[in-house]
Formats: C-alpha cells, sequence, structure tokens
C-alpha cells in the first residue's frame, strides 16, 4: 500500500546536524520502505498483525500535525507532584518545584547516538528515520526527588490520521531515586498512531519506579519500544496499567548488566470491546546475582484481545540469577483472546527461573459465593474482575498513588 | 418459615434428592445428619439457589416460592448458608466485602446503607466475640485463613448480616475443640424465637454444643427418620446403616 509508504522529503523537513545523521535516518526509512508494516509472519508480530490492523483502520498517515494547541491541563489533584508536559510526544513544559533544580537536567532530546545495531523491528526504524520531538531527563548522582514526577502525555485534538514519531532518554544518576507516573490524556477523537522509542539508564545503586496508566478510553494506536539499561544494584520497577486502547504494543528490553540489580514488572489490564494490548519484555540477565519479576494480569470482556510475550535470557557469566515470570487470564467472553508465549533461554548452571502461565473464566463458585451474601451476579463478577486485578495495586507502596489506580480502575471496569 | 415437600434434585442426569420433606418453624432448630452422599451439601446448595440442579416438588420461605427467587434475592430475604468450604475471593478486602454486602440486604429491606465508622464498629463487636484477630478482616476474603478462621468468618457473617433462616452446612468440620465450642456459641447467641437454623453435619460432637429441637436421617436423597437429640446419639452409637433399616 503506497499510502504507507514515507517519502525522504519527510527527512528534509527535519533539520539534521550532520551527514551522519541523515544517512542514518535515510538507511532507516528505507529499510521501513521496504518492509512496511510488521505482521504476524514476523514472530515477534505474531498475535499482532500491526500491518492488518493499520490497513483496516488508516487510509493514510500523516507526518504534519495541523495544531499541536491543548484544550486545557487538567492536574491531577490527588497528591503533590512535580510534572513534565508532552504534547503530542513534544516536551512543552515542567514543573520542578519539590526538587533541587541543580540536581535535574530536562531538555528536548537530540540524538546524538546514530550508530544503533541493525534493526529489524519497521516501527523502530520508522522512528529512527522520522522522530524530531521528545524530551531527555537526566537526575545528577546522589539525589532522591522528595515528590512523584508526573509526565503528562497529551494528544492534542486535532490529530487525525496522523502518525507521531517521538523519543526519549531518562538517566538516572548513580544513588539517586525518583519515582514517575506516566499519565496518557488523549483530547483527540480520531484514529492517530504514536510510536515512541525510549532509551532508560539506571546507574550504580539507582532507584527508578514508574507506573503507567491513561484518563480514559482513546481511539489512539500505541507503539512504545523501550531499551532499560541496569548498572550494579540498580532497581527498576513498573506498573503498567492502560486499556482501553484500540492497540497498544510495549515492547520492553532489560539488560541487567551490573551486578545485584533488579527488574519488576506488574500489569493489571481490562481490556473490553475494540482493545487491544500487548506486552513484551526481553529480561536479558548478563550479570550475575540479579533478580527479575514479571506478572502480567489481563481480563478480557467482549473482543478484547490481549497478549504476552515474556523471554528471560540468562547469560553464562550471570550465576545467581533469580527470575520468575508469570501470566494470568480471566477470560469473561466467548470472542476474547489471550496469547501468552513465555520463553526461558539458560546458559548458566546455578540459577532459579521460572514462568507460568493461566488462563480461565470467572470462578463459579467464586459468583455463588457472593452471591449467597446478596450481591447479584453483575456485582459479583465485577468485585471479582476487580479483585483480580487488585491484586496488582496493591502491590503499590503509596496510599494516595494506589487510591488513584483504583479510582481509574474502576472506572474502565464500570462499563462492564 | 420453611416448608419442602417432595423435594427432588439433579445434577447431570443424577437424582440426589428424591422426594425431601421438612417443616420448620420459626425459632426452630433442625439438624439433618447422614451419611456421605446421602444429599445433605446438595440440600444446602438448593436452598441457597446454586444453579445447576434441575429441581421439582415445593419449597416456600415465608410464604414465597423460593423457585422463582434468586441466590442474591434469597441472601436479601434472610436465607444465610454458612459454607462447608467457603471460597477463597483474591484481590477482595473481607471487611470491606462484609460492608458491601451488608448494605445490599439492608438496602433490600428498605433500611438506610451503614457509614464506614458505624460498620467497623459492629464488626469490631462482633468479631472479637468470636476470638477473630482483626488481622484477617484486613486481608483477603478467605484467602489464606486456616480452616478454622474460615468457619469463624463464615459465622462472623451471619452476625453481621442477620438474616433469619440459617443453612449451616457441617460448619463443625476441620474445626478443633475449642474453635468449636466459640463457633458454637457464636450460633447459640444469635438463636432466638424468630430464626430458625438448618444443621447439617456428619457427628453428634457439634449437636453436643447446639442443641437441636429436631434431628432427621438423610439417606440416599430422603429423610427416613425424624426424631429429637436421642436420634443423634443412637446414630453415633449404632452407626447408619443400624438406623437406616
Amino acid at each position: 500500500m503506497n499510502n504507507f509508504i514515507f517519502n525522504s522529503k519527510e527527512i528534509n523537513k527535519i533539520k539534521t546536524k550532520s551527514q551522519k545523521e541523515r544517512d542514518f535516518r535515510i538507511k532507516n526509512l528505507n529499510f521501513f520502505n521496504k518492509n512496511g508494516f510488521p505482521n504476524k509472519r514476523q514472530e515477534d508480530w505474531k498475535f499482532s498483525d500491526l500491518r492488518e490492523i493499520i490497513y483496516k483502520n488508516f487510509k493514510k498517515l500523516n507526518t504534519k500535525i495541523k495544531n499541536s494547541k491543548i484544550k486545557k491541563i487538567d492536574f491531577i489533584k490527588e497528591f503533590d507532584h512535580n510534572y513534565i508536559i508532552i504534547v503530542n510526544g513534544e516536551l512543552h513544559s515542567s514543573n520542578f518545584k519539590f526538587e533541587d533544580k541543580n540536581k535535574i537536567e530536562l531538555k528536548i532530546f537530540q540524538n546524538k547516538d546514530f550508530s544503533e545495531e541493525n534493526e529489524i523491528n519497521p516501527l523502530i526504524c520508522l522512528n529512527h528515520a522520522l522522530s524530531n520531538s521528545g524530551y531527555s531527563f537526566e537526575i545528577k548522582e546522589n539525589y532522591k526527588f522528595k515528590k512523584t514526577v508526573i509526565i503528562y502525555n497529551f494528544f492534542s485534538e486535532d490529530l487525525k490520521d496522523n502518525i507521531l514519531n517521538s523519543r526519549n532518554k531518562i538517566k538516572v544518576g548513580k544513588n539517586s531515586e525518583v519515582h514517575t507516573i506516566d499519565f496518557i490524556v488523549n483530547e483527540s477523537k480520531y484514529k492517530f498512531l504514536n510510536n515512541v522509542y525510549e532509551n532508560l539508564v539506571l546507574d550504580s545503586n539507582a532507584i527508578y519506579k514508574n507506573i503507567c496508566i491513561q484518563k480514559d478510553k482513546s481511539l489512539g494506536y500505541f507503539h512504545k519500544f523501550s531499551k532499560n539499561k541496569l548498572l550494579s544494584k540498580s532497581k527498576y520497577s513498573t506498573f503498567i496499567f492502560p486499556s482501553g486502547f484500540k492497540f497498544n504494543k510495549l515492547d520492553l528490553e532489560f539488560n541487567l548488566e551490573g551486578k545485584d540489580s533488579e527488574c519488576n514488572l506488574e500489569s493489571a489490564s481490562f481490556l473490553n470491546k475494540n482493545d487491544h494490548q500487548e506486552i513484551k519484555t526481553k529480561m536479558n540477565h548478563l550479570a550475575p546475582n540479579c533478580k527479575s519479576y514479571q506478572r502480567v494480569k489481563n481480563v478480557l470482556s467482549s473482543d478484547g484481545k490481549g497478549v504476552y510475550q515474556g523471554k528471560i535470557y540468562v547469560k553464562d557469566i550471570a550465576q545467581k540469577t533469580d527470575a520468575y515470570q508469570i501470566s494470568k487470564a480471566m477470560i469473561l467472553s466467548d470472542n476474547s483472546e489471550f496469547d501468552s508465549k513465555p520463553e526461558l533461554e539458560i546458559y548458566a548452571d546455578d540459577v532459579k527461573c521460572s514462568h507460568g502461565s493461566t488462563s480461565g473464566n470467572v470462578d463459579q463458585e467464586a459468583i455463588h459465593y457472593l452471591m449467597t451474601r446478596g450481591l447479584d451476579k453483575k456485582e459479583s463478577t465485577k468485585l471479582l474482575i476487580n479483585g483480580f486485578l487488585n491484586e496488582v495495586i496493591e502491590m503499590i507502596k503509596s496510599n494516595s498513588v494506589k487510591n488513584f489506580v483504583q479510582t481509574k480502575l474502576k472506572k474502565q471496569i464500570h462499563g462492564y | 418459615m420453611l416448608e419442602i415437600k417432595d423435594l427432588t434434585a439433579s445434577i447431570n442426569n443424577r437424582d440426589i434428592l428424591k422426594g425431601l420433606n421438612i417443616t420448620i418453624k420459626p425459632g426452630e432448630l433442625h439438624a439433618i445428619m447422614g451419611p456421605n452422599g446421602s444429599g445433605k451439601s446438595t440440600l444446602a446448595n438448593v436452598l441457597s439457589g446454586k444453579d445447576g440442579y434441575k429441581i421439582s416438588g415445593l419449597m416456600k420461605y415465608e410464604g414465597n416460592d423460593l423457585k422463582k427467587m434468586s441466590i442474591d434475592e434469597r441472601a436479601q430475604k434472610g436465607i444465610f448458608l454458612a459454607f462447608q468450604y467457603p471460597t477463597e475471593i483474591p484481590g477482595v478486602n473481607t471487611s470491606n466485602f462484609l460492608r458491601t454486602s451488608l448494605n445490599k440486604v439492608k438496602k433490600a429491606k428498605g433500611e438506610k446503607e451503614i457509614d464506614s465508622l458505624s460498620f467497623l464498629r459492629i464488626l469490631k463487636n462482633r468479631s472479637s466475640e468470636l476470638g477473630i484477630d482483626e488481622k484477617i478482616l484486613s486481608r483477603q476474603l478467605n484467602v489464606g485463613f486456616s480452616g478454622g478462621e474460615k468457619k469463624k468468618n463464615e459465622i462472623l457473617q451471619m452476625k453481621i448480616l442477620e438474616p433469619n433462616f440459617i443453612i449451616l452446612d457441617e460448619t463443625d468440620s476441620g474445626l478443633d475443640i475449642d474453635a468449636l465450642k466459640i463457633v458454637a456459641n457464636g450460633v447459640n447467641s444469635y438463636r432466638d424465637k424468630k430464626k430458625s437454623f438448618l444443621v447439617i453435619t456428619h457427628y453428634q460432637r457439634l449437636l453436643d454444643y447446639i442443641k437441636p429441637d429436631f434431628v432427621h436421617v438423610l439417606s440416599d436423597g430422603k429423610i427416613v427418620k425424624s426424631g429429637c437429640m436421642e436420634l443423634a446419639q443412637e446414630l453415633e452409637r449404632e452407626g447408619y446403616n443400624k438406623v437406616r433399616s
């Protein structure tokens, strides 16, 4: 489909700094134009045929955005926080009133590294070719944030059949700690595709905690590739709650490069009519004594589709690795689908690695029990859905953040 | 309060209850004893309204046709089943659930919903009467509870929801003697002229603590013998086979 081929003139619109950069962008654009959007014949995309999804839902994809104005910013009032505002992938403004500003560097992202290995994911190539916005957020050494940073990701009303390519970089310095919430607010009532490339580095002893959630349901199509590097004794934790997207694929690669580093990923989603969400993780244990834990829980209703592809790789030198992965799905409808592909690739001999995957219907015994206490069938089912997902939310330590997430989740389930 | 005539129940084409008759008046406590597979738990399930059974016969509760009432409607009208194996409900906080449940029952009765502070006061009192550790009330419903904790939690729910007709399905199973006494005290303190009980058990032991007005022997889906406490003692002494014959 010619509509989804991007002309090299698109690159002319970007202010490139060097011939090297231009060559890098052209090379990646050519790769994308040759291969197109990924389809189910590619192993990584076997459960999410993006080509089919794009062809079915878009006639064309424009890079030009009419207007990036947002109507109004509704700040989260439930708890004090710092913020970064991103509009259509571009850094808009920020406020770090609770922090020592000398310890923080936030600027528009500029790529200086054009040496990325030959990428086979066409969406990453497209991002390499066309990305021209995003942020770079760096926390210097020995600094613990006093308050959470909410990254408001706004998508403006004027977005319609657009493709957005942005890239972000987050670096947490030695002995530093930051907690962030990625909060997606979509004002557009039309379809668009958001394609993000993210790079995160945790220096030794650094702690990074993240929550990812959205305000409302959306007609947006989202793809994010995130490459995370964990140095010694660093700790990474993320809670992923988005649901209600037409398409959402989070492709997360973690490289535990330093000894004693830890990575935790938890996800809870309620996927309803026309929702399609895939989480793909690649947990690379590259150093000894590291821990990783992934738990993905999905409730699927109507024709909702959920996918979890999780791979744990343990390098020969990564002895004493402790890795665990579990996915659980509660299936409420005959038309919904959950696909799971766990993989282990282990080259060290003194490791503890396991994985599991379960899917099933609502427990009818539990429904009976709850109904004998006066709740009707719908209320009982909702309570079970909520309970199923709540197991993940309960792991959030801050009560105010936990309540905030619970309210959002209840809203998602409300329509069921 | 409860009138059952010629009740039959089958599941997956297997007949379990085969013409059961029993009438329970307000204030009475009836014990049903019977060997394994005689239909005791099926009777409890059928009375609670559990799906999957094919039923015929008459089942009247306070003059209403029980068969026409859904499970939750029965609960709201005052029927309570204390489960033999209380189901574990992951992710659902025990205390929050009990309040939701109580408010559903109150709403059905046309009463005002209870606020969280008043509820916590009631919950605290009732749980201390049953020797329930308050910590378990903030845990997930029945998840990781010991056998005794689960059974006590059932009696706690009974005392909070204040039903009129209570079915205790093998509440004594899995309880040590101390827990059995506590549970029995809980039941006894709840007995009055308006409340009726159907106590299902294998053993006379429970009936030493909860004195029944009537004892029935259930065998092969029918009540084959009825009597008083002496019948339970006879069963304990002679076994089911002899009493049945």
